[in-house]
């Protein structure tokens, strides 16, 4: 019967869900339907008539149509599918003294008004509050606040959909057993323990003496150590002919490589494949917070995976061409599409979307550039992209650093290269820059010297165009070739600023360019073009945070240049309050999270707009932008952007004490 | 003139009543409520099938109060033909009663009398509501000695007028009678409501009642 249909209902909307099933039926059993034309007012207090017998309020659920929110005559709020509303109302009168004054107190409330004709449940008040009551997390959820909220909404969608092995744990892929010796044994014994075990890799305990084959590494830390000897290095040194090592001790011989690649067994299986792919290697040593507890291989990882996603992973590297890539990118965005459903924060998307971009780059280096020329180079991305937080592809921030000594003609050559590097970088579906910042432009094709020139440059002469050159190329990260040419870069930069205190300042001020769109009673302030209410999200509050924490990020000299990374280095370095820094960290997850959605949505809709106008522009991929359609949210939603908001809000005016914003207007 | 005839009609029926405990069927209820009503059938013959399952919903307004539902489940002595079990999805091991649904499992008899009780006086309110009505009078009939006295709403019959209305208002008028698709499904579709996609007496009921609403709604 129906009446299961209602608790079903109940049941997918939070907190709903987290009441006992036979609870849910009794409050779905209380439920009466209401039909309510466009225009109509939906009434909180039951009729003239019953409310004088003892104010009876209402909570009222949509199950069709969409109801505006309305105080002091603007729209604060919106609810449609799903959305719930009254709740408010009905705390506030079970906590209101005197019952006489409830239905003054709920007039001189908002108003909820039907904007599309809509269909409602209406559940008694009595009937929430029990619940309210008897249900602590249930009751916990109207009092939380915004961090507890988003991790319950990531939660809610993560546990009602099935699970992608990419978001499965470590712990729960097939774990070889560990192996290890000390570094006293000879080789031989750790190969008979390896086929003992069955195991192609083993462990080695290194104490005091041994060093590793890589010098960088083996200066670091005094911890216990270890290195791994794996079968293929076991090969090496058989072909290489010196047989004898495997009579030696371990420590002397120094076969063991170091340092352990390792994974947490708690980590998500795509940070393991993600690990993996990044070194080259074949296997993933799993720690537990005790100790190491075993290996994790590329090919049990990859049966794993079998015909999912994850495999575009690997096939960045099998690509031969730029089809190859563009077909690679195209199973990207399906599996942007994947993830965002399944509940994963944006943060972790644009990590792996951001990691796959960059192999394709260096794939797209490898196929394009002579091979002369790939040690003179330095191939940098920008931007959001160097920020890794570039999710859907909207544009394309990059340049290239060439050597000091470069011939006149291999300029040239990479002239040639940069064409076409750019065009391939379209076709696989990275929209050309629309400010032309790409290495097909002279400007941003330079050598190392001029570059540094160029710094000194914008530095001289402050203007719109110099902040927003700094900006980028702060958040710039190397893709190909000597990353130590950035960092002089990124050095230069650092130095100008710290001996020029006023052009941060300067720098700081386009924090506050953008009006944050809160109104001043807490409400959304929406931009109304033919119809539809939307907010820019980018100028109203992502662009806000983002600068805001590379103006810190610059001040204090930090490195990363990833947004969530500054934060966390600014929390290491005390200048962020821990509550702070991870309030401002997931405001910033919430509003990518909107902006994906709605970019994804766009871009369905772009692309299906593009089949249906026939062949004209086939090759032309839509580019979606940053507005939202505020009345596409949920009431959550709506209520969460709003508070969001007041983060960006908080922040900005952080900023502006802590850079002297105001002197400077 | 018709009113005064319905009102001859309506008293003698009130004479042949042979139960006086059920005079309340012919004391017309306060106006604007209104009783939705489905029922589930062993087949499509009232003559000789039996009703499976009733829901019946108040209207009230704008209001459909299905927190007020009846919904009975009817024990059987025969078999569910096997053409109905495909439309309402009842099968015979589903009659009876269950922790998980609300509806609750009795003898004929006694779900009809607690069904003439639900509704009283009201309006009934229906989709091809004539053959629900036929289904219970077969077993009012020989039991009162009367039919459902109650007046009655079909709502394809106000979704007719309601689109011969529009269409006349928007000039499509001409000689040729419009042609209008009176499926169920099809009328939630126009009028924009949900469907519920379950084919349930509760379900069907409430469907039916949310489209008479919107009727009367855009009437006003």
């Amino acid at each position: 019967m129906a009446i299961e249909q209602q608790a079903e209902f109940l049941q997918q909307i939070p907190p709903f869900g987290l009441i006992d099933p036979s609870d849910l039926r009794q409050a779905a059993l209380s439920m009466d339907v209401i039909y309510l034309p466009t225009g109509a007012v939906v009434p909180l207090l039951g009729d003239e008539k019953s409310s004088e017998l003892g104010a009876s309020a209402y909570l009222y659920f949509v199950i069709k149509g969409v109801i505006a929110e309305e105080s002091q005559g603007l729209v604060v709020g919106r609810y449609s599918v799903r959305g719930y509303f009254g709740e408010r109302n009905v705390l506030k009168m079970q906590n209101a003294t005197a019952l006489l004054k409830s239905k003054e107190m709920a007039n001189s409330d908002s108003v909820f008004r039907v904007s599309e004709e809509a269909i409602l449940y209406r559940m008694p008040a009595a009937v929430f509050l029990e619940l309210f009551q008897h249900y602590e997390d249930f009751q916990q959820h109207f009092n939380t606040n915004i961090v507890d909220k988003l991790n319950a909404m990531h939660h809610a969608v993560q546990t009602t959909t099935s699970t992608e092995v990419m978001m499965d744990t470590v712990c729960s892929a097939p774990i070889q057993p560990l192996v290890m010796v000390s570094d006293a044994e000879t080789l031989q014994v750790a190969i008979q323990k390896m086929v003992e075990y069955k195991t192609d890799a083993c462990v080695v305990a290194l104490h005091a003496k041994t060093s590793f084959n890589d010098p960088k590494e083996s200066g670091k830390a005094n911890e216990v150590k270890y290195g791994i000897v794996t079968s293929t290095d076991i090969l090496k040194l058989i072909a290489s002919g010196h047989t004898e090592l495997l009579q030696q001790d371990l420590a002397s011989s120094g076969l063991a490589n170091g340092p352990l690649l390792t994974v947490h067994e708690f980590d998500y299986l795509f940070n393991a494949l993600l690990k993996i792919t990044r070194f080259q290697v074949d296997r993933l040593i799993v720690r537990s917070d005790t100790g190491l507890v075993g290996f994790l291989t590329l090919k049990d990882l990859m049966s794993l995976f079998a015909n999912q996603s994850g495999l575009a992973l690997l096939k960045v590297d099998k690509a031969e061409s730029v089809n190859d890539l563009h077909a690679v990118a195209q199973q990207i965005d399906q599996l942007i599409e994947n993830l965002n459903r399944k509940g994963i924060k944006t943060h972790y998307i644009a990590k792996l979307v951001n990691e796959l971009h960059r192999k394709m780059i260096r794939k797209l280096v490898d196929l394009l550039l002579p091979e002369e020329l790939q040690a003179e180079v330095c191939l940098i991305v920008m931007g959001s992209e160097g920020r890794a937080e570039q999710v859907v592809r909207t544009d394309q921030d990059n340049a290239l650093i060439f050597s000091n000594e470069l011939s006149k003609k291999a300029q040239e050559q990479l002239e040639i290269f940069a064409d076409s590097f750019t065009q391939a970088m379209i076709t696989i579906g990275f929209p050309a820059c629309p400010g032309n910042i790409m290495l097909s432009n002279p400007v941003w094709r330079q050598s190392q010297s001029q570059f540094s020139e160029n710094v000194r440059e914008w530095f001289d002469h402050p203007n719109h165009e110099s902040f927003m050159q700094i900006a980028i190329l702060f958040d710039a990260e190397v893709v190909h070739g000597h990353s130590d040419w950035l960092l002089a870069l990124k050095r230069k930069l650092q130095r100008r600023m710290a001996d020029n205190p006023i052009f941060l300042r300067h720098f700081a001020k386009a924090v506050i360019q953008f009006e944050t769109p809160v109104s001043f009673f807490g409400g959304l302030r929406t931009e109304k073009t033919s119809g539809t209410e939307s907010i820019d999200l980018k100028k109203g509050g992502i662009f806000p945070i983002v600068h805001g924490v590379r103006c810190y990020a610059l001040e204090c000299k930090i490195q990363p240049t990833n947004t969530h990374w500054r934060i966390k280095a600014l929390i290491d370095l005390g200048v962020f309050k821990e509550s702070f820094g991870i309030e401002l960290g997931e405001t910033l997850n919430f509003l990518n999270t909107l902006r994906l959605e709605s970019m994804l949505k766009q871009v369905n809709q772009l692309d299906s707009e593009i089949d249906s106008f026939s062949d004209v522009s086939k090759d032309a991929r839509a580019v979606p932008n940053n507005y939202i359609d505020v009345s596409d949210l949920s009431h959550l939603q709506q209520d969460l952007l709003k508070q969001s908001l007041n983060v960006v809000e908080t922040f900005k005016k952080r900023v502006t004490k802590h850079f002297k914003l105001h002197e400077m207007l | 003139m018709l009113a005064w005839l319905n009102g001859l009609l309506l008293r003698r029926q009130k004479r042949k009543l042979k139960e006086p405990g059920f005079e309340f069927l012919f004391n017309e209820e306060v106006p604007g409520s209104y009783v939705c009503f489905d029922c589930e059938t062993t087949g499509l013959d009232p003559k000789k099938d039996k009703i499976v399952s009733l829901s019946a919903i108040k209207i009230q307004g704008n209001q459909v109060l299905t927190s007020q539902s009846l919904n009975l489940l009817i024990e059987q002595e025969g078999l569910i033909a096997a053409e109905s079990i495909v439309v309402h999805r009842i099968r015979n091991i589903d009659v009876v009663e269950k922790e998980s649904s609300s509806a609750r499992l009795m003898t004929e008899a006694q779900a009809i009398k607690e069904f003439l009780e639900f509704i009283k006086g009201s309006t009934l309110v229906g989709y091809y509501l004539e053959f629900d009505i036929a289904m219970v009078n077969q077993v009012i009939k020989p039991w009162l000695g009367v039919n459902l006295p109650n007046r009655q709403v079909e709502v394809s019959a106000l979704y007719y007028d309601q689109m011969v209305r529009l269409a006349k208002r928007s000039g499509q008028q001409g000689l040729q009678q419009p042609n209008i698709d009176l499926t169920f499904d099809k009328i939630l579709h126009k009028l924009k409501l949900p469907n519920l996609g379950q084919h349930d007496a509760f379900s069907d009921a409430l469907m039916t009642a949310l489209i008479f609403v919107k009727l009367q709604q855009d009437r006003n």
